[in-house]
């Protein structure tokens, strides 16, 4: 019989972490027709019908909550399928993904959350639809936010673009206020990012590309706190890249407004020195910026005043990336790579707990979202990742499973690799 | 023979390459003013002079120095915007590849183009100049007309006066002349200068070392092509940038006027300075740069392929 075909798991003497309560302990776990049935030592495991799992030495941890992803369906299927994108995303140990709507058509309407929702019934991992807020991202009119949350939507977004006229901002976060549904801010003042093509900063002067101004972003974080303050939204900022943004973002949760905010294991790991090769898979936005900047993303992360890591997975074709550096899109794919890339900056450099930053991944951004996931428990439908933080390994092209290859951690090694991923009850990845 | 055999930047060519070129040029300038301008060192090779932006001085200049060394050039003009996608350069350069020529000359719109297509050849690349990045060439036959002039590097005043922030010329001449061990200063306004300029020597008028500077570097000012910083006025320019006669008398002796060319009249420099005559006249260095540029593309041709 073939494994995947098994109804038990066992999951033999792991390191099992709990991220809530930032405990970690060794034990087995006994997975029955999919569903959590046993967490203890020495579990005696019947002979048929089941998959016995070695996960000695490795950790076990509940699959990871990404909460930023573009799987680029409907509409840019060459690039990424649902399908597709759940494959890449177990495969990096992800069990939970919340889709980003700047698709085609944009999802800020009833029938095409229940599209995602439908088309994802049979993929290797929940998935979870983010609505627009406003309607074909436009930034002018309000999508129907109760409708749209009432069919399923985790939360609201105009990710990729944002949204310019304070106004309009304005009226969306006083109403998203009847939901309870965060706000996930893209923050970038359009005008002042245009034509820009890396981080304004002493490299982008030395590459001769247009910048983009971290001031770009901190003007809006700026005024979406002012309006936070005043509307009692809850408000999420998504990849953060400034430091200005994560000082910003400290003095508004001390002073107890409802603010949560992310970063991207892209933003964590590289600085804008990297983009003197020109290669394209840097060419992100918000862009990579100062090693100032990064070294304040670390800090914010250590001090828990960012709430969760993101992949802000983004895929292009290959002939959107293999052109000159202006022409090339931006984005960078990450859903493979999220665990390794910031376990081995923070874990692996900066020393932090391992449950400490499991909770970034897990628990953290379930409660952001206000979804059940990011646990390991008794009598739930089994989402579990088994890590072995020892191994390294150097990214290569032909090792991404995504429909897209335009990484930028091709040629890094990387600490942490992704043993097996149990999503929806069943095994649907294990390394080789 | 160069250490490198393309030359896609500044940073990568070595006090020895620089040295190399400047001191074949000496050669090359003779050639260029015999009766027969001609030699037959580069006989039988092949050259592209693969222009995807507008130029003029740039492909001639290269095209006049690759003849001179007899060698076959072949030019190839095409927009970058109806090449759209960076897949169709690729295209482009396979087959020029695939016709086996011996080296290629780049111009095109994006920074850092050069840089990538050379990753991706087989065959020597001279960057001919690619967006805001680098134009190499034009450095080196800045430097030429400096030790033409003055005999000497260390210790010159360089005083570049401009749009420090579009301009290739800038960014390659600023790093070759500190190389060569002279005093940089950019004269610039704020939205023409990069964002942080703290760790470079900054001034914003003119006025501020006209008298002190031994090359007065002036940056072609494109009004028309201002895209994001705006300046505003060519009224205003003319107050605080332009060399003006007044300006032009106040310089010390043996100082000289360089430009990369083609000037804008009345922007950067004013027409009476531009038609100047006798002592002051003599100031004016732009002519010789051209013509020292041939001198400077035959000496890399000839060190790359020779």
């Amino acid at each position: 019989m073939n494994e995947n075909e098994k109804k038990n798991i066992l999951v033999k003497s792991g390191r099992i972490i709990d991220p809530e309560n930032g405990k970690e302990f060794v034990s087995d776990i006994y997975i029955k027709e999919g569903i959590v049935a046993g967490i203890k030592e020495n579990i005696k495991a019947g002979k048929d019908d089941i998959v016995k799992i070695d996960a000695k030495g490795c950790i076990v941890s509940p699959g990871f909550v990404d909460m930023h992803v573009h799987l680029r369906d409907p509409g840019f299927e060459d690039e990424e399928t649902i399908e597709t994108g759940a494959l890449a995303a177990v495969k990096g140990g992800i069990t939970t993904v919340a889709c980003m709507p700047n698709t085609k058509p944009v999802i800020d309407s009833e029938s095409l959350i229940k599209y995602i929702l439908e088309k994802s019934q049979n993929a290797a991992c929940r998935i979870l639809p983010v609505a627009a807020m406003t309607r074909d991202l436009k930034g002018r009119d309000i999508t129907e936010m109760g409708i749209l949350s009432e069919a399923g939507a985790v939360g609201f977004s105009d990710d990729g673009k944002g949204v310019a006229d304070s106004r309009v901002m304005y009226e969306i976060m006083r109403y998203s206020t009847q939901f309870g549904l965060p706000l996930i801010l893209h923050e970038e003042d359009r005008f002042m990012s245009e034509g820009g093509l890396m981080h304004e900063g002493h490299y982008s002067s030395m590459l001769g590309l247009e910048g983009i101004s971290g001031l770009s972003e901190d003007v809006m974080i700026a005024r979406d706190i002012i309006l936070a303050r005043k509307s009692g939204a809850r408000i999420h900022i998504t990849h953060l890249s400034t430091r200005g943004g994560v000082e910003m973002i400290k003095k508004a949760k001390e002073e107890g407004l409802n603010i949560t905010c992310d970063v991207t294991s892209h933003h964590l790991f590289f600085n804008d020195s990297y983009l003197t090769s020109f290669n394209t898979n840097f060419k992100v936005k918000p862009p990579i910026r100062s090693e100032e900047d990064r070294l304040a993303l670390i800090g914010g992360v250590k001090e828990g005043v960012i709430d969760a890591i993101i992949s802000d997975h983004a895929p292009h074709l290959d002939t959107e990336k293999n052109t000159t550096f202006k022409l090339a899109s931006f984005g960078t794919i990450g859903l493979e790579t999220l665990f390794a890339a910031a376990f081995s900056k923070l874990c692996g450099e900066e020393k932090m707990s391992i449950p400490r930053f499991i909770n970034l991944i897990t628990v953290s951004p379930a409660r952001i979202l206000g979804i059940d996931a990011g646990k390991i428990e008794m009598g739930k439908t089994a989402n579990i990742t088994v890590i072995d933080t020892e191994a390294e390994e150097e990214i290569k092209r032909e090792s991404f499973i995504s429909k897209s290859k335009n990484s930028a951690f091709i040629g890094q090694k990387l600490k942490g690799k992704i043993v097996c991923t149990i999503s929806k009850g069943k095994l649907v990845y294990r390394s080789v | 023979m160069l250490g490198k055999k393309s030359i896609v930047d500044t940073d990568s060519l070595s006090l020895e390459d620089i040295k190399l070129i400047l001191s074949n040029a000496d050669s090359f300038l003779e050639i260029s003013r015999r009766d027969v301008k001609k030699v037959p060192t580069l006989r039988g090779k092949t050259v592209i002079n693969l222009f995807f932006e507008p130029s003029t001085r740039t492909k001639t200049s290269f095209e006049i120095a690759a003849k001179r060394l007899s060698a076959d050039i072949i030019n190839f003009s095409s927009s970058a915007s109806s090449l759209k996608k960076g897949e169709s350069i690729i295209d482009t350069l396979k087959t020029i590849l695939s016709m086996k020529v011996d080296l290629i000359i780049i111009r095109h719109s994006d920074s850092g183009t050069v840089k990538m297509i050379d990753r991706f050849v087989d065959v020597p690349v001279i960057n001919a100049g690619d967006g805001k990045y680098q134009h190499p060439t034009q450095a080196l036959l800045d430097l030429y007309t400096i030790k033409k002039r003055f005999g000497r590097f260390e210790g010159l005043k360089v005083a570049i006066v401009g749009d420090f922030l579009d301009s290739r010329v800038a960014r390659s001449d600023m790093d070759l002349f500190e190389k060569m061990g002279m005093e940089v200063t950019i004269v610039s306004p704020t939205m023409l200068l990069p964002e942080d300029y703290s760790k470079m020597k900054v001034k914003h008028r003119i006025d501020e070392v006209i008298e002190d500077t031994d090359i007065l570097y002036m940056l072609r000012m494109q009004f028309e092509r201002q895209d994001r910083k705006f300046y505003p006025s060519v009224m205003e320019y003319n107050r605080f940038l332009t060399l003006n006669m007044e300006r032009l008398a106040r310089m010390k002796s043996g100082s000289i006027v360089m430009h990369p060319g083609p000037v804008n009249r009345g922007i950067e420099i004013t027409d009476e300075v531009m038609d100047v005559g006798g002592k002051l006249g003599e100031k004016i260095a732009i002519e010789e740069q051209v013509t020292y540029g041939v001198a400077i593309r035959m000496a890399i041709l000839y060190l790359i392929l020779g």
